[in-house]
Protein backbone atom coordinates (compact mmCIF):
# COMPACT_ATOMS: atom_id res chain seq x y z
CA UNK A 1 0.00 0.00 0.00
CA UNK A 2 0.94 3.41 -0.99
CA UNK A 3 1.68 5.91 1.93
CA UNK A 4 1.13 9.58 2.17
CA UNK A 5 2.71 12.50 3.47
CA UNK A 6 -0.15 13.42 5.59
CA UNK A 7 -0.66 11.56 8.82
CA UNK A 8 -4.33 11.17 8.20
CA UNK A 9 -5.32 7.50 9.27
CA UNK A 10 -8.31 5.68 8.99
CA UNK A 11 -8.93 5.93 12.68
CA UNK A 12 -9.59 7.97 14.24
CA UNK A 13 -9.37 10.88 11.42
CA UNK A 14 -11.30 9.74 8.70
CA UNK A 15 -13.79 7.39 10.66
CA UNK A 16 -14.72 10.35 12.94
CA UNK A 17 -15.41 12.74 9.15
CA UNK A 18 -17.61 9.27 8.17
CA UNK A 19 -19.60 9.49 11.56
CA UNK A 20 -20.08 12.68 11.21
CA UNK A 21 -21.38 12.78 7.26
CA UNK A 22 -23.70 9.97 8.75
CA UNK A 23 -25.02 12.07 11.18
CA UNK A 24 -26.11 14.66 8.64
CA UNK A 25 -27.39 11.54 6.69
CA UNK A 26 -29.52 10.93 9.24
CA UNK A 27 -30.79 14.15 10.10
CA UNK A 28 -31.58 14.45 6.58
CA UNK A 29 -33.96 11.58 6.33
CA UNK A 30 -35.60 12.20 9.55
CA UNK A 31 -36.34 15.85 8.68
CA UNK A 32 -37.43 14.55 5.23
CA UNK A 33 -40.21 11.71 6.92
CA UNK A 34 -41.86 14.26 9.54
CA UNK A 35 -42.45 16.78 6.86
CA UNK A 36 -43.47 13.91 4.81
CA UNK A 37 -45.15 11.21 6.49
CA UNK A 38 -46.16 8.52 5.13
CA UNK A 39 -49.97 8.76 3.78
CA UNK A 40 -51.78 5.34 3.27
CA UNK A 41 -53.22 5.40 -0.29
CA UNK A 42 -56.85 4.20 -1.59
CA UNK A 43 -58.13 0.77 -1.53
CA UNK A 44 -57.90 -0.67 -5.41
CA UNK A 45 -60.85 -0.08 -6.59
CA UNK A 46 -61.64 -1.58 -10.73
CA UNK A 47 -64.76 0.82 -11.19
CA UNK A 48 -62.61 4.39 -11.33
CA UNK A 49 -60.00 5.16 -13.49
CA UNK A 50 -56.66 5.91 -11.82
CA UNK A 51 -53.73 7.91 -13.32
CA UNK A 52 -50.69 5.51 -11.71
CA UNK A 53 -47.41 7.68 -10.84
CA UNK A 54 -44.23 5.40 -10.41
CA UNK A 55 -41.55 6.31 -8.11
CA UNK A 56 -39.48 9.57 -8.64
CA UNK A 57 -36.83 7.56 -10.32
CA UNK A 58 -38.91 5.69 -12.89
CA UNK A 59 -41.01 8.86 -14.06
CA UNK A 60 -38.30 9.03 -16.91
CA UNK A 61 -39.40 5.25 -18.01
CA UNK A 62 -42.92 6.19 -17.84
CA UNK A 63 -42.40 9.46 -19.79
CA UNK A 64 -40.56 7.49 -22.28
CA UNK A 65 -43.41 5.09 -23.16
CA UNK A 66 -45.84 7.74 -24.64
CA UNK A 67 -43.61 8.31 -27.63
CA UNK A 68 -43.22 5.13 -28.89
CA UNK A 69 -47.00 4.45 -30.81
CA UNK A 70 -48.19 0.97 -31.79
CA UNK A 71 -45.20 -1.15 -33.01
CA UNK A 72 -42.50 0.93 -31.95
CA UNK A 73 -43.57 0.50 -27.94
CA UNK A 74 -40.34 -1.53 -27.18
CA UNK A 75 -38.05 1.09 -28.47
CA UNK A 76 -39.41 3.00 -25.06
CA UNK A 77 -40.20 -0.37 -22.82
CA UNK A 78 -37.02 -1.92 -23.63
CA UNK A 79 -33.87 -0.78 -26.20
CA UNK A 80 -33.75 2.44 -24.93
CA UNK A 81 -33.43 1.79 -20.74
CA UNK A 82 -31.30 -1.19 -22.06
CA UNK A 83 -28.75 0.68 -23.72
CA UNK A 84 -28.54 3.14 -20.92
CA UNK A 85 -27.73 0.55 -18.62
CA UNK A 86 -25.22 -1.12 -21.23
CA UNK A 87 -24.09 2.53 -21.77
CA UNK A 88 -23.39 2.89 -17.81
CA UNK A 89 -21.60 -0.22 -17.56
CA UNK A 90 -19.19 -0.02 -20.49
CA UNK A 91 -17.84 3.62 -19.44
CA UNK A 92 -14.70 2.15 -17.96
CA UNK A 93 -14.02 0.37 -21.14
CA UNK A 94 -14.88 3.17 -23.16
CA UNK A 95 -12.34 5.07 -21.87
CA UNK A 96 -9.18 3.83 -24.02
CA UNK A 97 -6.68 5.64 -26.09
CA UNK A 98 -6.58 8.99 -26.82
CA UNK A 99 -10.40 10.52 -26.61
CA UNK A 100 -10.96 8.19 -24.21
CA UNK A 101 -12.00 10.32 -21.58
CA UNK A 102 -14.66 12.17 -24.22
CA UNK A 103 -15.90 9.21 -25.28
CA UNK A 104 -16.54 7.99 -21.47
CA UNK A 105 -18.06 12.01 -21.04
CA UNK A 106 -20.58 11.49 -24.08
CA UNK A 107 -21.68 8.51 -22.62
CA UNK A 108 -21.69 9.38 -18.97
CA UNK A 109 -23.68 12.63 -19.75
CA UNK A 110 -26.10 11.06 -22.18
CA UNK A 111 -27.62 8.57 -19.82
CA UNK A 112 -27.74 11.41 -17.15
CA UNK A 113 -29.07 13.53 -20.06
CA UNK A 114 -32.01 10.67 -20.92
CA UNK A 115 -32.49 10.41 -17.09
CA UNK A 116 -33.27 14.29 -16.35
CA UNK A 117 -34.64 15.27 -19.56
CA UNK A 118 -37.39 13.12 -19.07
CA UNK A 119 -37.81 12.90 -15.87
CA UNK A 120 -38.32 17.14 -16.20
CA UNK A 121 -40.78 16.74 -19.08
CA UNK A 122 -43.60 14.01 -17.17
CA UNK A 123 -43.25 16.93 -14.07
CA UNK A 124 -44.11 19.50 -16.23
CA UNK A 125 -47.34 17.97 -17.97
CA UNK B 1 -8.92 -0.64 24.91
CA UNK B 2 -11.85 -2.22 27.48
CA UNK B 3 -11.21 -4.80 29.92
CA UNK B 4 -13.90 -6.82 27.88
CA UNK B 5 -12.73 -6.28 24.56
CA UNK B 6 -9.30 -7.48 25.37
CA UNK B 7 -10.55 -10.96 27.07
CA UNK B 8 -12.71 -11.17 23.85
CA UNK B 9 -9.79 -10.40 21.68
CA UNK B 10 -7.08 -12.63 23.57
CA UNK B 11 -9.19 -15.43 22.52
CA UNK B 12 -10.47 -14.31 19.22
CA UNK B 13 -8.06 -12.10 17.89
CA UNK B 14 -10.03 -9.71 15.90
CA UNK B 15 -7.61 -6.85 16.45
CA UNK B 16 -4.69 -7.54 14.84
CA UNK B 17 -5.70 -8.59 11.54
CA UNK B 18 -7.88 -5.48 11.25
CA UNK B 19 -5.33 -3.19 12.11
CA UNK B 20 -4.20 -2.47 9.24
CA UNK B 21 -7.07 -1.38 7.70
CA UNK B 22 -7.81 0.87 10.88
CA UNK B 23 -4.50 2.33 10.69
CA UNK B 24 -3.97 2.73 7.29
CA UNK B 25 -3.27 6.08 6.04
CA UNK B 26 -5.91 8.16 4.16
CA UNK B 27 -4.62 10.31 0.77
CA UNK B 28 -4.94 13.69 1.76
CA UNK B 29 -6.89 15.51 -0.84
CA UNK B 30 -10.16 13.30 -0.38
CA UNK B 31 -13.13 16.09 0.17
CA UNK B 32 -16.77 14.95 1.40
CA UNK B 33 -17.73 14.35 -1.95
CA UNK B 34 -16.00 10.91 -1.12
CA UNK B 35 -18.53 10.37 1.22
CA UNK B 36 -21.65 9.89 -0.78
CA UNK B 37 -20.41 6.11 -1.32
CA UNK B 38 -20.63 5.30 2.49
CA UNK B 39 -23.92 7.66 2.91
CA UNK B 40 -25.42 5.35 0.52
CA UNK B 41 -24.47 2.88 2.58
CA UNK B 42 -25.86 4.10 5.57
CA UNK B 43 -29.02 4.02 4.16
CA UNK B 44 -28.95 0.60 2.70
CA UNK B 45 -28.30 -0.26 6.65
CA UNK B 46 -31.23 1.95 7.40
CA UNK B 47 -33.62 0.40 5.00
CA UNK B 48 -32.40 -3.17 6.01
CA UNK B 49 -33.85 -2.13 9.83
CA UNK B 50 -36.72 -0.77 9.12
CA UNK B 51 -37.89 -3.46 6.56
CA UNK B 52 -36.60 -5.70 9.11
CA UNK B 53 -39.39 -4.32 11.62
CA UNK B 54 -41.70 -3.75 8.77
CA UNK B 55 -41.69 -7.47 7.49
CA UNK B 56 -43.15 -8.30 11.67
CA UNK B 57 -46.47 -6.50 10.62
CA UNK B 58 -47.13 -6.95 6.84
CA UNK B 59 -48.81 -9.53 5.69
CA UNK B 60 -48.43 -10.33 2.02
CA UNK B 61 -51.58 -11.57 0.90
CA UNK B 62 -54.60 -10.28 -1.36
CA UNK B 63 -56.55 -9.43 0.94
CA UNK B 64 -54.89 -8.65 4.37
CA UNK B 65 -51.69 -6.20 2.75
CA UNK B 66 -53.75 -3.00 2.76
CA UNK B 67 -55.38 -3.63 5.94
CA UNK B 68 -52.05 -4.23 7.21
CA UNK B 69 -50.17 -1.67 6.08
CA UNK B 70 -53.25 0.77 6.97
CA UNK B 71 -52.59 -0.91 10.88
CA UNK B 72 -48.98 -0.16 10.52
CA UNK B 73 -49.43 3.51 9.64
CA UNK B 74 -51.99 4.26 12.08
CA UNK B 75 -52.32 1.72 15.09
CA UNK B 76 -49.12 0.87 15.88
CA UNK B 77 -46.50 3.04 18.05
CA UNK B 78 -44.56 4.77 15.98
CA UNK B 79 -45.25 2.60 12.98
CA UNK B 80 -45.64 5.53 10.41
CA UNK B 81 -42.20 6.70 11.40
CA UNK B 82 -40.65 3.29 10.62
CA UNK B 83 -42.21 3.09 7.33
CA UNK B 84 -41.39 6.90 6.64
CA UNK B 85 -37.88 6.43 7.50
CA UNK B 86 -38.09 3.04 5.24
CA UNK B 87 -39.52 5.26 2.11
CA UNK B 88 -37.56 7.87 2.38
CA UNK B 89 -34.12 6.11 2.90
CA UNK B 90 -35.09 4.17 -0.55
CA UNK B 91 -35.20 7.45 -2.20
CA UNK B 92 -32.20 8.37 -0.75
CA UNK B 93 -30.56 5.75 -1.14
CA UNK B 94 -31.14 5.88 -5.08
CA UNK B 95 -30.03 9.70 -4.88
CA UNK B 96 -26.79 8.96 -2.61
CA UNK B 97 -26.10 5.88 -5.59
CA UNK B 98 -26.48 8.76 -8.03
CA UNK B 99 -24.46 11.13 -6.37
CA UNK B 100 -21.43 8.37 -5.71
CA UNK B 101 -21.37 7.50 -9.53
CA UNK B 102 -20.89 11.43 -10.23
CA UNK B 103 -17.97 11.60 -7.90
CA UNK B 104 -16.14 8.51 -9.06
CA UNK B 105 -17.17 9.53 -12.68
CA UNK B 106 -15.48 12.86 -12.14
CA UNK B 107 -12.37 12.06 -10.46
CA UNK B 108 -11.88 9.48 -13.16
CA UNK B 109 -11.74 6.22 -10.42
CA UNK B 110 -13.56 3.61 -12.52
CA UNK B 111 -9.97 3.41 -14.78
CA UNK B 112 -8.25 0.71 -14.61
CA UNK B 113 -7.93 -1.49 -12.57
CA UNK B 114 -11.18 -0.49 -11.15
CA UNK B 115 -13.09 -1.23 -14.01
CA UNK B 116 -14.44 -4.40 -12.70
CA UNK B 117 -15.87 -1.81 -9.15
CA UNK B 118 -17.88 0.45 -11.95
CA UNK B 119 -19.66 -2.33 -12.89
CA UNK B 120 -20.71 -4.18 -9.58
CA UNK B 121 -21.45 -0.32 -8.96
CA UNK B 122 -23.56 -0.40 -11.81
CA UNK B 123 -25.75 -3.46 -10.92
CA UNK B 124 -26.22 -2.28 -7.37
CA UNK B 125 -27.62 0.41 -8.70
CA UNK B 126 -29.85 -1.44 -11.23
CA UNK B 127 -30.58 -3.95 -8.32
CA UNK B 128 -31.77 -1.20 -5.96
CA UNK B 129 -34.46 0.59 -8.49
CA UNK B 130 -35.86 -3.49 -9.05
CA UNK B 131 -36.03 -3.43 -5.48
CA UNK B 132 -37.74 0.19 -5.46
CA UNK B 133 -40.29 -1.31 -8.29
CA UNK B 134 -41.29 -4.62 -6.49
CA UNK B 135 -41.61 -2.54 -3.24
CA UNK B 136 -43.83 -0.34 -4.66
CA UNK B 137 -46.41 -2.67 -4.88
CA UNK B 138 -46.62 -4.05 -1.31
CA UNK B 139 -48.75 -1.38 0.16
CA UNK B 140 -51.90 -2.94 -2.25
CA UNK B 141 -53.21 0.67 -2.94
CA UNK B 142 -54.66 2.17 -6.26
CA UNK B 143 -51.47 3.93 -6.82
CA UNK B 144 -49.20 1.01 -6.56
CA UNK B 145 -51.61 -1.70 -8.49
CA UNK B 146 -51.91 0.70 -11.85
CA UNK B 147 -48.15 1.64 -11.47
CA UNK B 148 -47.23 -1.84 -11.07
CA UNK B 149 -49.52 -3.20 -13.73
CA UNK B 150 -48.35 -0.22 -16.35
CA UNK B 151 -44.42 -1.83 -15.34
CA UNK B 152 -45.34 -5.17 -15.68
CA UNK B 153 -47.54 -4.41 -19.41
CA UNK B 154 -44.03 -2.74 -20.07
CA UNK B 155 -42.09 -5.46 -19.60
CA UNK B 156 -44.39 -7.75 -21.68
CA UNK B 157 -43.52 -5.92 -24.74
CA UNK B 158 -40.20 -6.88 -25.10
CA UNK B 159 -39.89 -8.80 -28.53
CA UNK B 160 -39.76 -12.50 -28.18
CA UNK B 161 -39.37 -12.92 -24.46
CA UNK B 162 -41.55 -10.53 -22.93
CA UNK B 163 -44.89 -12.48 -22.37
CA UNK B 164 -42.84 -15.33 -20.92
CA UNK B 165 -40.53 -12.65 -19.00
CA UNK B 166 -43.92 -10.69 -17.69
CA UNK B 167 -45.06 -14.05 -16.51
CA UNK B 168 -41.97 -15.28 -14.77
CA UNK B 169 -42.05 -11.81 -12.99
CA UNK B 170 -45.51 -11.66 -12.04
CA UNK B 171 -46.68 -14.47 -11.87
CA UNK B 172 -49.83 -14.26 -14.77
CA UNK B 173 -50.41 -11.75 -17.49
CA UNK B 174 -52.73 -8.92 -15.27
CA UNK B 175 -51.30 -8.30 -11.56
CA UNK B 176 -53.01 -10.91 -8.96
CA UNK B 177 -51.94 -11.81 -5.42
CA UNK B 178 -49.59 -13.74 -6.73
CA UNK B 179 -47.97 -10.65 -8.18
CA UNK B 180 -47.95 -9.64 -4.72
CA UNK B 181 -46.26 -12.86 -3.29
CA UNK B 182 -43.69 -12.95 -5.84
CA UNK B 183 -42.86 -9.30 -5.43
CA UNK B 184 -42.85 -9.54 -1.26
CA UNK B 185 -40.41 -12.82 -1.85
CA UNK B 186 -38.20 -10.60 -4.31
CA UNK B 187 -38.22 -7.35 -2.33
CA UNK B 188 -37.79 -8.94 1.11
CA UNK B 189 -35.23 -11.94 0.24
CA UNK B 190 -33.67 -12.25 -3.39
CA UNK B 191 -33.02 -8.52 -4.07
CA UNK B 192 -31.51 -7.86 -0.64
CA UNK B 193 -29.68 -10.36 -0.66
CA UNK B 194 -27.81 -10.15 -4.10
CA UNK B 195 -27.54 -6.02 -3.05
CA UNK B 196 -25.42 -7.19 -0.25
CA UNK B 197 -23.34 -9.69 -1.75
CA UNK B 198 -22.63 -7.00 -4.13
CA UNK B 199 -21.81 -4.52 -2.02
CA UNK B 200 -19.64 -6.62 0.05
CA UNK B 201 -17.62 -6.97 -3.23
CA UNK B 202 -17.56 -3.53 -3.33
CA UNK B 203 -15.89 -3.11 -0.24
CA UNK B 204 -13.72 -5.52 -0.69
CA UNK B 205 -11.71 -4.44 -3.83
CA UNK B 206 -11.72 -0.97 -2.87
CA UNK B 207 -9.97 -2.69 0.85
CA UNK B 208 -7.80 -3.65 -1.81
CA UNK B 209 -6.69 -1.48 -4.38
CA UNK B 210 -6.94 1.43 -1.62
CA UNK B 211 -8.85 4.75 -2.15
CA UNK B 212 -8.28 6.55 -5.49
CA UNK B 213 -6.31 9.33 -6.42
CA UNK B 214 -6.40 9.74 -9.78
CA UNK B 215 -8.05 13.77 -9.04
CA UNK C 1 -4.03 -37.70 -19.86
CA UNK C 2 -2.79 -38.31 -16.34
CA UNK C 3 -4.76 -38.67 -13.68
CA UNK C 4 -4.40 -34.82 -12.46
CA UNK C 5 -5.25 -33.34 -15.70
CA UNK C 6 -8.71 -35.90 -15.77
CA UNK C 7 -9.07 -34.71 -12.02
CA UNK C 8 -8.91 -31.20 -13.46
CA UNK C 9 -11.75 -32.28 -15.79
CA UNK C 10 -13.81 -33.62 -13.25
CA UNK C 11 -13.99 -30.51 -11.36
CA UNK C 12 -14.89 -28.71 -14.62
CA UNK C 13 -17.29 -30.96 -15.37
CA UNK C 14 -18.87 -30.69 -11.66
CA UNK C 15 -19.05 -26.75 -11.73
CA UNK C 16 -20.68 -27.37 -15.37
CA UNK C 17 -23.57 -29.36 -14.81
CA UNK C 18 -24.25 -27.34 -12.08
CA UNK C 19 -25.79 -24.91 -14.42
CA UNK C 20 -28.43 -27.14 -15.02
CA UNK C 21 -30.29 -26.32 -12.04
CA UNK C 22 -30.66 -23.38 -13.76
CA UNK C 23 -33.67 -25.22 -15.64
CA UNK C 24 -35.23 -26.75 -13.04
CA UNK C 25 -35.23 -23.30 -11.21
CA UNK C 26 -37.01 -21.66 -13.94
CA UNK C 27 -39.68 -24.11 -14.89
CA UNK C 28 -40.02 -24.10 -11.43
CA UNK C 29 -40.80 -20.21 -11.36
CA UNK C 30 -42.39 -20.11 -14.38
CA UNK C 31 -46.22 -20.34 -13.38
CA UNK C 32 -47.46 -23.59 -13.59
CA UNK C 33 -51.39 -22.56 -14.94
CA UNK C 34 -51.39 -18.93 -16.70
CA UNK C 35 -54.63 -18.36 -15.26
CA UNK C 36 -56.90 -20.83 -17.78
CA UNK C 37 -59.82 -17.86 -18.38
CA UNK C 38 -63.21 -19.27 -18.58
CA UNK C 39 -65.81 -17.06 -20.60
CA UNK C 40 -68.64 -15.48 -18.20
CA UNK C 41 -71.33 -14.90 -18.61
CA UNK C 42 -72.77 -11.98 -16.29
CA UNK C 43 -75.36 -9.66 -15.82
CA UNK C 44 -75.20 -5.91 -16.05
CA UNK C 45 -78.22 -3.81 -16.48
CA UNK C 46 -81.96 -4.14 -17.94
CA UNK C 47 -82.47 -3.50 -21.20
CA UNK C 48 -84.41 -0.19 -20.47
CA UNK C 49 -81.32 1.47 -19.43
CA UNK C 50 -79.16 1.15 -22.39
CA UNK C 51 -78.75 4.43 -24.19
CA UNK C 52 -81.35 4.72 -27.43
CA UNK C 53 -78.04 6.19 -29.15
CA UNK C 54 -74.68 7.03 -28.03
CA UNK C 55 -72.43 5.52 -25.15
CA UNK C 56 -73.01 4.87 -21.53
CA UNK C 57 -70.98 3.18 -19.25
CA UNK C 58 -72.06 0.18 -16.61
CA UNK C 59 -70.59 -1.03 -14.11
CA UNK C 60 -71.21 -4.71 -12.65
CA UNK C 61 -69.88 -7.28 -10.08
CA UNK C 62 -69.30 -10.49 -9.66
CA UNK C 63 -67.58 -13.01 -7.65
CA UNK C 64 -64.24 -14.40 -8.79
CA UNK C 65 -62.52 -16.73 -6.56
CA UNK C 66 -64.45 -15.87 -3.47
CA UNK C 67 -64.12 -12.57 -4.18
CA UNK C 68 -66.69 -9.79 -5.04
CA UNK C 69 -64.99 -7.78 -8.21
CA UNK C 70 -66.78 -4.52 -9.27
CA UNK C 71 -65.63 -3.53 -12.63
CA UNK C 72 -66.62 -1.75 -16.07
CA UNK C 73 -68.01 -1.69 -19.29
CA UNK C 74 -68.55 0.99 -22.18
CA UNK C 75 -71.79 -0.12 -24.09
CA UNK C 76 -72.71 1.61 -27.29
CA UNK C 77 -76.01 1.70 -29.50
CA UNK C 78 -76.66 2.71 -33.03
CA UNK C 79 -77.60 1.27 -36.37
CA UNK C 80 -75.43 -1.46 -36.19
CA UNK C 81 -76.68 -2.66 -32.98
CA UNK C 82 -74.90 -3.33 -29.46
CA UNK C 83 -71.13 -3.03 -29.18
CA UNK C 84 -69.01 -3.63 -25.45
CA UNK C 85 -65.57 -2.13 -25.21
CA UNK C 86 -63.70 -3.30 -22.32
CA UNK C 87 -62.25 -0.95 -20.37
CA UNK C 88 -58.46 -1.40 -20.36
CA UNK C 89 -56.78 0.43 -22.90
CA UNK C 90 -54.73 -1.36 -25.23
CA UNK C 91 -51.70 -0.15 -24.51
CA UNK C 92 -50.42 -0.71 -21.23
CA UNK C 93 -53.86 -1.97 -19.21
CA UNK C 94 -54.81 1.66 -17.75
CA UNK C 95 -58.48 2.11 -17.17
CA UNK C 96 -60.21 4.76 -19.88
CA UNK C 97 -62.75 7.32 -19.72
CA UNK C 98 -65.74 8.45 -22.00
CA UNK C 99 -65.28 11.75 -22.95
CA UNK C 100 -68.78 12.69 -24.03
CA UNK C 101 -68.35 16.14 -25.45
CA UNK C 102 -65.23 15.14 -27.38
CA UNK C 103 -67.03 11.87 -28.20
CA UNK C 104 -63.38 10.08 -27.78
CA UNK C 105 -62.26 7.53 -25.10
CA UNK C 106 -59.64 8.80 -23.30
CA UNK C 107 -56.81 7.26 -21.02
CA UNK C 108 -55.13 9.24 -18.90
CA UNK C 109 -52.19 6.75 -18.31
CA UNK C 110 -50.05 8.39 -21.51
CA UNK C 111 -52.69 10.01 -23.49
CA UNK C 112 -53.84 7.55 -25.40
CA UNK C 113 -57.36 7.88 -27.36
CA UNK C 114 -59.83 6.26 -29.43
CA UNK C 115 -62.80 7.43 -31.45
CA UNK C 116 -66.53 5.92 -31.03
CA UNK C 117 -65.38 2.69 -32.88
CA UNK C 118 -62.60 2.13 -30.14
CA UNK C 119 -60.27 2.71 -32.80
CA UNK C 120 -56.89 4.70 -31.92
CA UNK C 121 -56.67 8.03 -32.69
CA UNK C 122 -53.92 9.27 -30.62
CA UNK C 123 -51.71 8.38 -28.79
CA UNK C 124 -49.52 4.81 -28.38
CA UNK C 125 -52.07 2.34 -27.74
CA UNK C 126 -51.24 -0.26 -30.64
CA UNK C 127 -54.14 -1.79 -30.95
CA UNK C 128 -58.43 -0.82 -31.11
CA UNK C 129 -60.42 -1.38 -28.06
CA UNK C 130 -60.94 -4.76 -27.31
CA UNK C 131 -64.55 -5.70 -27.81
CA UNK C 132 -66.57 -7.58 -24.93
CA UNK C 133 -69.38 -10.23 -26.36
CA UNK C 134 -72.72 -8.95 -25.42
CA UNK C 135 -76.07 -10.11 -25.71
CA UNK C 136 -79.85 -9.46 -24.65
CA UNK C 137 -81.95 -11.95 -23.17
CA UNK C 138 -85.35 -11.09 -21.76
CA UNK C 139 -84.86 -7.92 -21.23
CA UNK C 140 -81.65 -8.41 -19.34
CA UNK C 141 -78.28 -7.10 -20.53
CA UNK C 142 -75.79 -10.24 -20.41
CA UNK C 143 -72.03 -9.11 -20.89
CA UNK C 144 -69.16 -12.52 -22.13
CA UNK C 145 -66.12 -11.69 -19.66
CA UNK C 146 -63.13 -13.92 -19.20
CA UNK C 147 -62.12 -14.34 -16.00
S1 LIG D 1 -51.97 2.66 -20.90
FE1 LIG D 1 -53.37 3.82 -22.07
S2 LIG D 1 -52.01 5.14 -23.10
FE2 LIG D 1 -50.63 3.90 -22.02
Amino acid sequence: MKTFKSEKRFYPDYLSEIIFSILIALELLLVLVLIFPPEVGRQIDFSKPFQPLPEWYFLWLFELVSYFPGNLMFIGTFLIPLSCILLLLLIPFLDKGKYGRIKAYIAGSAVLLVFCLFTILSLVE
Amino acid sequence: MGKLFDWFDSRFAVKAPHRRFFERSIPPNLNYTYCFGGIAFTYFLILVLSGLLLSIFYVPSEKEAYKSVVMITNDIPFGWLIRGVHKWSASLFIIFIILHAIRVFVSKAYRPPRELNWVIGTSIFVIAMASGFTGYLLPWDQKAYWATEVGTSMVGTIPLIGKSLMYMIGGGSEVTGTTLIRFFSLHVLFLPLMIGILLWLHFHIVKRQGISTNL
Amino acid sequence: MDRRNFLKRVVKLFFLSLNLSLIIIISYLYPSKIKQKRLLNIYVTDEEFLPKKGIKRFEYSFDKDGERVTNFVFIKRDEEGLTAFSPFCTHLGCLIRWNNIHKEFICACHGGRFDKEGNVIAGPPPRPLERMPIEIKDGKVFLGIKA
